[in-house]
């Protein structure tokens, strides 16, 4: 019996490279593996041009810079897997920030903080009824409620820079001198990259991006997975905006501008593909890290940072082509 | 016997270290039809690219009218008067039916379009295989039957001495069918020396002249189809006899209550549909495209929703309006369309399988993978899945038939006792629509209630119990197990006999 299967197994390979030709190797080089070389490739290029690159300090400061941006695409990972956006992550930052600047002198710290959470949380269920319950199209009703939150930003907020005093938790080092906002980003990376791979939640979301209509054939309920996950983005919004409230100590209209695209790049650049269905947090964390060490490294080389802004467009579109060429060898799809 | 057009000897063909053909010798008469078969992954397709110029064979000949030929791309090939049809339209919607026949040869006067001169060469192509079509209708209004009449109109201009169909039918309905034999059969009076490659057995039988099967690259029968029969073409494709599963009645389950009752189910596409369904039965619900078939069956599992009429399950009021409701009353289906409706494409078996069964196994809302690959294993070797017993391959790999059997299996993780199975063994080759037919008997034993929803009245012929006819949203006929035939299903649905 054992043999009979062995041999079944042996054929269906076989048919399977009759199929494929001779591309087994990109079919078995696993998709992070080029990313993770590429980010190899990286910190051993910067750290042979300053010797400040490799000192736990510097990769401290890495972690801390991309955290507000990690939150944000743990939420924005999950969506796109499941075939979905969140284009309104950067301007809900913001109007979470406001609404922290504006209550937190009458209302104190932690009902100002639980305020914005819930806010937060407020433009994901907003978003998550635009897509599941009207059935507009993800791109177009974040595109929507990016520009609605930025307008109501700038326009309660008058174009000031409001200070937000005494709210400075994020930028506290508890341990081994890292700030708590890196280690909420970890946490947070951690444990979606869990819900994703090892709850009946987040293989429903794999199910639905691979194809939504199969999906709830097999009884998932998509609508409501869809709709969570806009809940839980809307939740890592509200997240965020408290992390940008306390590490600036201050908020402004122009707080968060662009993060929906960082976001987008890192989750992109992690190999989740558009169409959905396929992707990884540890993709994802990697693709921040790539973009990460890419800005911290051109910071120490002292080089403008609107090169770096180009540099990670131009690593964005390299990446996708690769994957293209990749999935060209493979030949599927 | 007349001369041959097209010989071809010893033809090797390898990708990789993996030799796809192993020296395949084929001869193509003019004037006659050949039926070329063979399971998926049997070289094929490889074997129609080179003829066609697409691939370049790595040993072996290729001679037309006598003359050694040499393709070194697609156009060569056609310059020999070589033309593939393939399985997928390709055509220009957008544009009219003339334009498409003459697509890619336009006739031109001074370096402008000719459009009398492209009238006219349509209007000649079509005449030539007896069809007519309005020259100046755009394309994408048409059916999908008349689109591959275009495509083989556009086949004959020129110099066409040989036409390949690639699985022309697959998409087509009866009529629509037999209508391509017409025009087929027309090309070959003509002396076009004809290549049909088919996954349907009755097709070969009623079309070709002489059959040629391919096995794991090898010839393994090529002889006129009036001297063999079915079961020696079968056995010639899958290498072994192959045990026919029938139904047979008299189940130990007589007599017990019905599981699914449906009084008066109407919708948009059917009305005043009753029928029952016990254990133990396999109920054979027949119609063509368009009968209501389809949508009758998706009515039951919840898919789509029905407004009028009742569905009672172990004799409780059901009305659906989510699949999970119909997955929580014991039913599990197969959807008509696998590639858009059943496959999860970039999850593996594993997650294939056991995907509505997520929720059982999984210990406060968390699922291990390990707890996935051991659901797979209790199906893999009982449903005889080729593929890795490990169920990590992504299910895309796997060929039709065995895509269908993880489909199966879904269900009987779910621990469904009442299955719709909607077109069962579309796009499954002969092998493995055999052994689909074994697991629906075996399963049909052992208490399940299975309806299959189908267009194929081989699936009903082969293992139903009981059989319904669907025409036009309506029930027509009911046939106890002894009146099912071939010619009484067809008869009933309307249509006559295939060709």
């Amino acid at each position: 019996m054992h043999d009979k299967l062995q041999f079944e197994a042996m054929t269906a390979m076989a048919d399977i490279d009759a199929n494929g030709g001779k591309t087994s190797f990109w079919r078995k080089t696993p998709e992070s593996a080029a990313l993770l070389a590429f980010l190899l490739a990286e910190i051993v290029f910067f750290s042979l041009s300053s010797p400040y690159f490799l000192t736990w300090g510097n990769w401290v400061n890495v972690i801390t810079a991309l955290s507000i941006t990690g939150v944000l695409a743990a939420g924005g990972t999950m969506l796109l897997i499941a075939g979905q956006f969140d284009l309104s992550v950067g301007s809900g930052v913001a109007f979470v920030a406001l609404v922290m600047a504006l209550t937190v002198d009458s209302i104190g710290i932690l009902p100002a903080s639980a305020l914005a959470l819930v806010v937060g949380m407020g433009i994901g269920v907003i978003n998550g009824f635009l897509v599941t319950k009207i059935g507009v199209n993800a791109l177009i009703a974040t595109l929507g409620t990016l520009a609605i939150f930025r307008g109501l930003t700038q326009s309660i907020g008058g174009g000031k820079n409001m200070l937000i005093s005494n709210f400075d938790w994020a930028i506290w080092r508890p341990f081994l001198n890292i700030p708590l906002s890196a280690l909420v980003f970890v946490l947070v990376a951690i444990v979606v990259g869990i819900v994703l791979k090892c709850s009946v939640f987040g293989r429903s979301i794999y199910a639905i991006g691979a194809n939504e209509n199969a999906a709830r054939l097999v009884g998932i309920k998509t609508k409501r997975v869809v709709f969570l996950s806009f809940l839980l983005s809307g939740a890592f919004i509200g997240l965020g905006g408290l992390m940008s409230a306390s590490q600036l100590g201050s908020t402004s209209g122009t707080t968060g501008l662009g993060l929906e695209l960082a976001v987008v790049t890192a989750v992109i650049l992690g190999g989740t593909s558009l169409k959905g269905g396929t992707g990884t947090m540890f993709g994802t964390v990697i693709g921040l890290l790539i973009v990460g060490v890419l800005n911290n490294g051109l910071t120490l080389m002292n080089i403008n940072s609107s090169w770096q802004q180009a540099a990670t467009g131009f690593l964005l579109i390299l990446a996708v082509s690769f994957d293209q060429l990749r999935q060209r060898l493979v030949g599927r799809r | 016997m007349t001369t041959d057009f097209l010989a071809v000897r010893g033809i090797r063909k390898s990708f990789g270290p993996v030799e796809v053909l192993h020296g395949v010798d084929l001869d193509l008469a003019a004037g006659t039809i050949t039926a070329l078969l063979g399971e998926n992954g049997a070289g094929k397709s490889t074997f129609v690219r080179i003829l066609a110029g697409d691939h370049r064979p790595d040993d072996g000949t290729i001679s037309v009218d006598g003359k050694a030929a040499s393709f070194h791309g697609v156009g060569d090939a056609r310059d020999a008067g070589i033309r593939l049809i393939a399985q997928e339209i390709a055509d220009a919607p957008t544009l009219t039916v003339a334009e498409n026949i003459v697509l890619g040869a336009w006739p031109t006067r001074g370096g402008l379009l000719d459009r009398r001169a492209m009238q006219r060469m349509a209007e000649e192509a079509l005449d030539l295989i007896g069809a007519d079509l309005p020259l100046m209708a755009k394309v994408a209004n048409l059916r999908l039957g008349e689109r591959q009449i275009i495509e083989i109109a556009r086949a004959t201009i020129g110099t066409s001495k040989c036409i390949i169909f690639d699985e022309a039918t697959a998409a087509l309905s009866d009529a629509e069918a037999r209508k391509l034999f017409h025009l087929i059969r027309r090309l070959a009076e003509r002396g076009t020396a004809v290549l049909y490659i088919t996954h349907r057995l009755d097709e070969v039988f009623t079309l070709a002249d002489r059959v040629c099967v391919l096995r794991d690259g090898r010839v393994s029968l090529d002889r006129p189809t009036s001297e063999v029969t079915q079961d020696q073409v079968i056995e010639a494709m899958v290498g072994r006899a192959v045990a026919h599963a029938r139904y047979s009645p008299g189940s130990s389950f007589s007599g017990a209550q019905p599981v699914l009752e449906a009084e008066r189910l109407g919708s948009d596409a059917f009305a005043d549909i009753s029928f029952t369904l016990g254990p133990g039965e396999i109920l054979g619900m027949y119609g063509k495209v368009g009968s209501g078939v389809q949508e009758l069956a998706a009515s039951l599992v919840g898919a789509r929703t029905f407004d009028r009429g009742e569905l009672f399950i172990d004799g409780k009021p059901a009305h659906f309006r989510h699949p999970a409701e119909a997955i929580a009353a014991s039913i599990g289906h197969l959807p008509a369309d696998r590639a858009s409706e059943g496959l999860l494409p970039t999850l593996t078996l594993a997650e294939n399988l056991s995907a509505p069964s997520w929720p059982r196994l999984a210990r406060s809302g968390m699922l291990s993978g390990e707890r996935l690959r051991s659901a797979y294993s209790r199906w893999h070797r009982k449903l005889r899945v080729k593929a890795d017993a490990t169920g990590d391959q992504i299910i895309t790999e796997l060929s039709g038939g065995n895509q269908q059997k993880v489909l199966l299996g879904r269900w009987l993780e779910a621990g469904s006792r009442i299955l719709v199975l909607t077109e069962p063994t579309r796009g499954v080759d002969v092998g493995a629509r055999q052994e689909i037919y074994r697991i629906l008997v075996e399963l049909a034993a052992s208490g399940h209630a299975i309806i299959i929803a189908t267009s194929d009245y081989e699936d009903v012929n082969a293992v139903a119990s009981r059989a319904l006819v669907l025409v036009r949203g309506r029930l027509i006929a009911e046939m106890p197990h002894d009146r099912i035939s071939t010619e009484t299903l067809t008869e009933a649905a309307g249509g006559g006999v295939h060709a």
